[in-house]
């Protein structure tokens, strides 16, 4: 019971970081139809950021006294650095080729993907950066004999924070219904006077940030960030979306748990060589008897 | 006679002629992008150091120039063939490389038929010198050699034999992992063998799993960075157990990044850098003044780039069976090991195991002797 | 000119927001450095580059450029003279007798993805259907070959159709719970079997010896006509030298484009374009569509089988990790950049993605930068591909239309 116990726990932080990076893939995907395969590397430039913040900070003398808001402030930092680096992405690679085939557009974002992160590796290096963890609380309890670290707790409570400030930004902000607008019909919003071009890049701006907290708390939990570190998530990441039915924001959400937690399982109790195997398996059943995800609507079925 | 003296004297001044303008050429292979890019760069910057030093010594003999041609395999066959075809086309005497053994096999078969040596610093796979190549060297270890350290350490000196094993299912892990089951076999008990895969930095499913079977020993068969982040795991799991770990893994990173959780980690290594021999002092301070602190292939490249060019010294490098002969005939301290190579080209292992003590690596044991340092 | 100074500053802005802070910090493990010339150095470049722009546009009157491809309609029957053919069958013929060992290396490869690319091409170009894992036909065929002939001995000429075969039914076996989805959740369920069979493939040790890889595969081999001692002979040759290889594959490689050339003109072609156009109307004008997916399924996996068993033969070593996603995005790259259905654009595709990573081989690190940049490039600047099929082209045309609405906010 204690091992059921603390793989429940291993999947749900495994799913909150799946499900924040899924959320910038769905939202993409709701506005332009794009699988934004950089997406996974905006997540590693956020986790970069950080640890470049926390190392500053260490160097100057202020993390050992304010460990806290360090940390804030790397996440502050990451976030505000991805959303310039999204708005690149969505500029250079991504607008020029509105109305261009879909495949197009997809190539862009893969070559963009290849770009980004070999731009981290020139200008970081090939090795891992290590975050400053040790400056950080380690602590961890046990409940019912399962560990729960510390790091576990804020990272869900973080995840969860970051999705209900997100739910309440689209669904009751001005930015957020354009959003929706756009994502249903471009021609009627833009006659209502909505701004196309700048709502996708609030799109683009809003997961990126997300994408970029990911990164942070992922480099605080696991302890080190590495400039090939996006590619993987990102994969799982874009499964999960498309599991939970793509463009639906809840359906991220629980997309990401399940991808964590059929992985954490699977190696727990099944075979941990073919995690990856159930994982897609899972993703493939779901489709075959619900095509468009769990939660999803009917998906736009024009030629790629 | 008139005529033969102006022929002698002719075919005299073009040898002299182009001793006088040769360039030396050799390569590398190894993965300068991609995962394994940290150790690939050492390789490449192991090669540049041993360069540097003989050019620093007055260069090689009959060449002008040492040139030198580090071309990237990332760990893949078909990048590797093409970057062998790409060394052959330039001339080169003598390959550095490759990495993986699934780059170094299939590269090595575009080498030998052009009569090219190559010297892998790397790939321990037992496959490399099997094939009876004449031009064929490694300059580490291999895996059944280490796979028998390990069993021995485990049943001589540490005494745990109740051991969870953890690969990555790459060539190299996985085979190490399956060497040890099975020289293993009846001297120690395997509780589990995982997998995890390369990428991946969430190990808590499997973690856990170990955990609950309570093992003596957790054996890492990995790479480096899923090791760093394995042992972090591993210890915020409150996972007990022994951790005991090999070559890939062993590096400067490891300490740096896993911090108290690599305290007390064993490996197994080919001989540690003795700083005290003066070869090793030499490579040290050459390379640490350029690149930093050496990564765990940095030394293994550096000797095989040295006894390329010292046996071009001694022979040149006009006829490959001969650059052969030179090399099978090493003899020599280096910075990793004293190098000897025998009929296959191997070089003998050297594993010991090191223990990481005071956030230090330091040697701990000779399996040879049984003999605690 | 005014605005084109203030895009220009908005430029330098976000470079420097986007450089310095990635670029200017060192990180050793207990120690920081801020070097600002690096990235300063790089923004400088920038922005010069920029203003050369801005000048430009100036002299040339400020009119606005919108970046388009130009409308070559045609260009690929232009080309089509008998004399330009004569001189591509001649210079392709006689490559290995001028050429060096690693220009025929990388001709070879040119060949496999122009089979790969083709193969594709019939599964996304004619049918549209986003195929994300591609690569995994490939293996299989790969694999088929390695396997039957390290196991069994079956030379290569009777490996190559069981390879088709078998790739065949691993394409209707992944098309079959596929196919009933649509776009895009058919580009992750490929991705997913993609990862699928190279997971197998690395994890079966029994059959095939997990990560080791197959070793000890032979070339493929021929008899040729010997006489000694007055009778004729025929002796096994293997062709394991490279300009052999080469006439194997080309071979494979004039097949198939002889191959996808007759079904692209056929009654299935005309299926699968009415297919990809509008699938309910082409079900409702009675093509059944599942059965014709599925058939470009299984002739797309066909064509990779062989450049899979090829593959093989010429490497003699096969191991999972060729099998990778990035293959697959590779060739999927080559069919987009090409020209979608164009069999001209993607030979001309597979010659420029294979190419131009080996001419970035001198710049070692920069390689995979570069190749990214170019491929967004590439498709930023001709999104319909080098030599774009005619019937593709008119339609993107129309579309147009609908795109210029693009303003910059």
């Amino acid at each position: 019971m204690d091992i059921f116990l603390q793989q429940l726990v291993n999947g749900l932080t495994l799913g909150a970081v799946y499900a924040l990076i899924a959320l910038g893939y769905t939202m993409v995907y709701g506005i332009i139809q794009l699988i934004n395969f950089a997406h996974g590397e905006i997540f590693a430039a956020g986790g970069y950021i950080g640890v470049i913040t926390l190392a500053y900070l260490n160097h100057i003398g202020v993390l050992e006294q304010y460990p806290m808001l360090g940390l804030v402030l790397a996440f502050a930092m990451a976030m505000v650095y991805c959303a310039f680096l999204a708005v690149a992405i969505e500029r250079v690679a991504y607008r020029p080729l509105r109305g261009a085939s879909r495949l197009a557009l997809l190539l862009s974002a893969l070559g963009m993907s290849i770009f980004v992160s070999n731009g981290m590796m020139l200008a970081q290096g090939v090795y891992d950066k290590a975050y400053p963890i040790y400056m950080f609380p380690q602590e961890s309890i046990e409940v019912g004999g399962a560990i729960i670290s510390h790091m576990q707790i804020y990272i869900f409570i973080v995840a969860i924070l970051l999705m209900v400030g997100l739910n309440f930004f689209i669904n009751h902000t001005r930015l957020g219904k354009a959003m929706r607008a756009t994502a249903q019909d471009k021609t009627v919003s833009a006659l209502l006077g909505i701004n196309a071009n700048r709502t996708i890049t609030i799109t683009f701006v809003v997961g990126a940030m997300l994408a970029a907290a990911a990164g942070v708390m992922v480099g605080m939990y696991y302890g080190s960030v590495r400039f090939d570190m996006g590619f993987v998530p990102g994969i799982k990441a874009f499964a999960a979306a498309v599991l939970g039915g793509i463009g639906n924001l809840y359906g991220a959400m629980i997309g990401g748990m399940i991808i964590g937690m059929v992985e954490v399982f699977a190696a727990g109790y099944l075979a941990s060589e073919y995690k990856d195997v159930f994982a897609f398996v899972i993703l493939i059943a779901v489709l075959y008897f619900r095509p468009t995800g769990i939660m999803g609507e009917q998906v736009d079925d024009t030629r790629v | 006679m008139r005529k033969v003296i102006i022929c002698a004297l002719v075919t005299l001044a073009l040898t002299v002629g182009t001793a006088g303008a040769a360039t030396l050429k050799i390569g590398s292979v190894s993965p300068l992008a991609g995962p394994y890019a940290a150790d690939g760069t050492d390789i490449k910057q192991g090669v540049e150091t041993a360069i540097a030093m003989w050019e620093a010594k007055g260069g090689i003999p009959g060449y002008d120039k040492i040139e030198y041609f580090p071309q990237d395999s990332g760990c893949d066959g078909k990048q590797a063939v093409s970057a062998a075809n790409k060394l052959v086309n330039l001339g080169v005497i003598g390959v550095v490389g490759a990495y993986c053994s699934s780059a170094t096999i299939p590269s090595s078969d575009v080498l030998m038929e052009n009569k090219v040596v190559m010297l892998t610093p790397a790939s321990t796979n037992e496959t490399v010198t099997e094939r009876g190549y004449k031009y064929m060297f490694r300059v580490c270890g291999r895996d059944d050699d280490q796979a028998k350290v390990v069993v021995k350490f485990l049943t001589e000196d540490l005494k745990k034999t109740k051991i969870a094993i953890i690969d990555d299912k790459t060539s190299y892990t996985a085979g190490l992992a399956n060497n040890i089951i099975k020289f293993g076999e009846g001297k120690i008990d395997v509780v589990a063998h995982e997998h995890i895969n390369q990428g991946d930095k969430d190990f808590s499913g499997v973690l856990t799993k170990i955990k609950a079977l309570k093992p003596d020993v957790l054996y890492m068969s990995l790479y480096n960075p899923e090791g760093n982040l394995m042992a972090i795991q591993a210890k915020r799991l409150k996972i007990d157990a022994v951790l005991l770990s090999e070559d890939a893994v062993y590096h400067p990173n490891y300490i740096k990044i896993a911090r108290d959780a690599s305290e007390g980690t064993f490996f197994t290594f080919g001989q540690p850098a003795d700083e005290t021999i003066p070869e090793v002092a030499a490579f040290l301070k050459e390379y640490t003044a350029k690149y930093g602190e050496p990564g765990s292939y940095s030394a293994y490249a550096f000797d095989a780039a040295n006894a390329l060019l010292a046996a071009v010294a001694k022979v040149g490098a006009s006829d490959p069976d001969k650059l052969a002969d030179a090399i099978r005939a090493t003899d020599a301290q280096g910075a990793s090991k004293k190098l000897t190579f025998n009929e296959k080209g191997d070089s003998g292992s050297t594993y010991k195991v090191i223990v990481v003590k005071d956030g230090k690596f330091v040697p701990y044991w000779d399996p040879d002797t049984g003999m605690k340092y | 000119m005014r605005k084109d100074l203030l895009r220009w500053l908005v430029f330098v802005v976000w470079a420097l927001v986007l450089l310095v802070p990635m670029m200017a910090p060192k990180l050793g493990f207990d120690t920081f450095e801020l070097d600002f010339a690096r990235p300063m150095k790089l923004v400088g470049m920038l922005a010069l580059a920029g203003l050369c722009v801005v000048a430009y546009r100036a002299v040339r009157g400020g009119k606005e450029h919108k970046v388009r491809a130009p409308r070559n309609f045609g260009i690929a029957e232009k080309l089509s003279t008998p004399w330009a053919w004569a001189a591509a069958g001649v210079l392709t013929l006689s490559l290995p007798f001028w050429a060096d060992n690693y220009t025929l290396d990388i001709a070879i490869n040119v060949l496999i993805y122009i089979t790969l690319g083709l193969g594709l091409n019939v599964v996304v170009g004619l049918a549209g259907l986003l195929d994300l894992g591609y690569i995994a036909f490939y293996a299989v065929g790969a694999y088929t070959y390695a396997l039957l002939n390290t196991i069994y001995g079956v030379p290569f000429w009777l490996a190559l159709p069981a390879g088709c075969v078998i790739s065949a039914g691993a394409g209707a076996f992944i098309g079959y719970p596929t196919l009933k989805m649509r776009g895009d959740y058919l580009a992750i369920v490929t991705l997913g079997f993609g990862e699928i069979v190279r997971i197998v493939l690395n994890n079966w040790d029994n059959v095939t010896q997990g990560p080791n890889g197959v070793l000890g595969i032979k070339a493929p081999g021929i008899y040729i006509p010997e006489i000694t001692d007055g009778s004729l002979d025929f002796v096994y040759f293997y062709m394991n030298k490279l300009p052999s290889l080469y006439y194997v594959i080309l071979l494979i490689a004039i097949v198939t484009i002889i191959g996808v050339q007759r079904i692209d003109t056929s009654r299935i072609g005309r299926a699968w374009v009415s297919i990809r156009e509008d699938e309910t109307a082409a079900e409702l004008t009675g093509i059944q569509t599942l059965r014709y997916k599925m058939l470009a399924y299984m002739m797309g996996a066909v064509f990779a089988g062989l450049a899979g068993a090829f593959y093989a033969a010429k490497v003699r070593y096969v191991n999972p990790s060729s099998f990778v996603f990035l293959e697959s995005a590779l060739v999927l790259c080559i069919v987009v950049l090409g020209g979608m259905g164009s069999i001209p654009g993607i030979i001309l595709g597979a010659a420029a993605i294979i190419v131009l990573p080996e001419v970035f081989r001198e710049l070692e690190l920069y390689r995979l930068l570069a190749f990214g940049g170019a491929m967004t490039a590439m498709v930023i600047f001709r999104p319909e591909g080098l030599i774009p099929a005619r019937r593709r082209q008119l339609e993107l045309h129309i579309e147009e239309t609908f795109a210029d609405e693009d303003d910059d906010a």
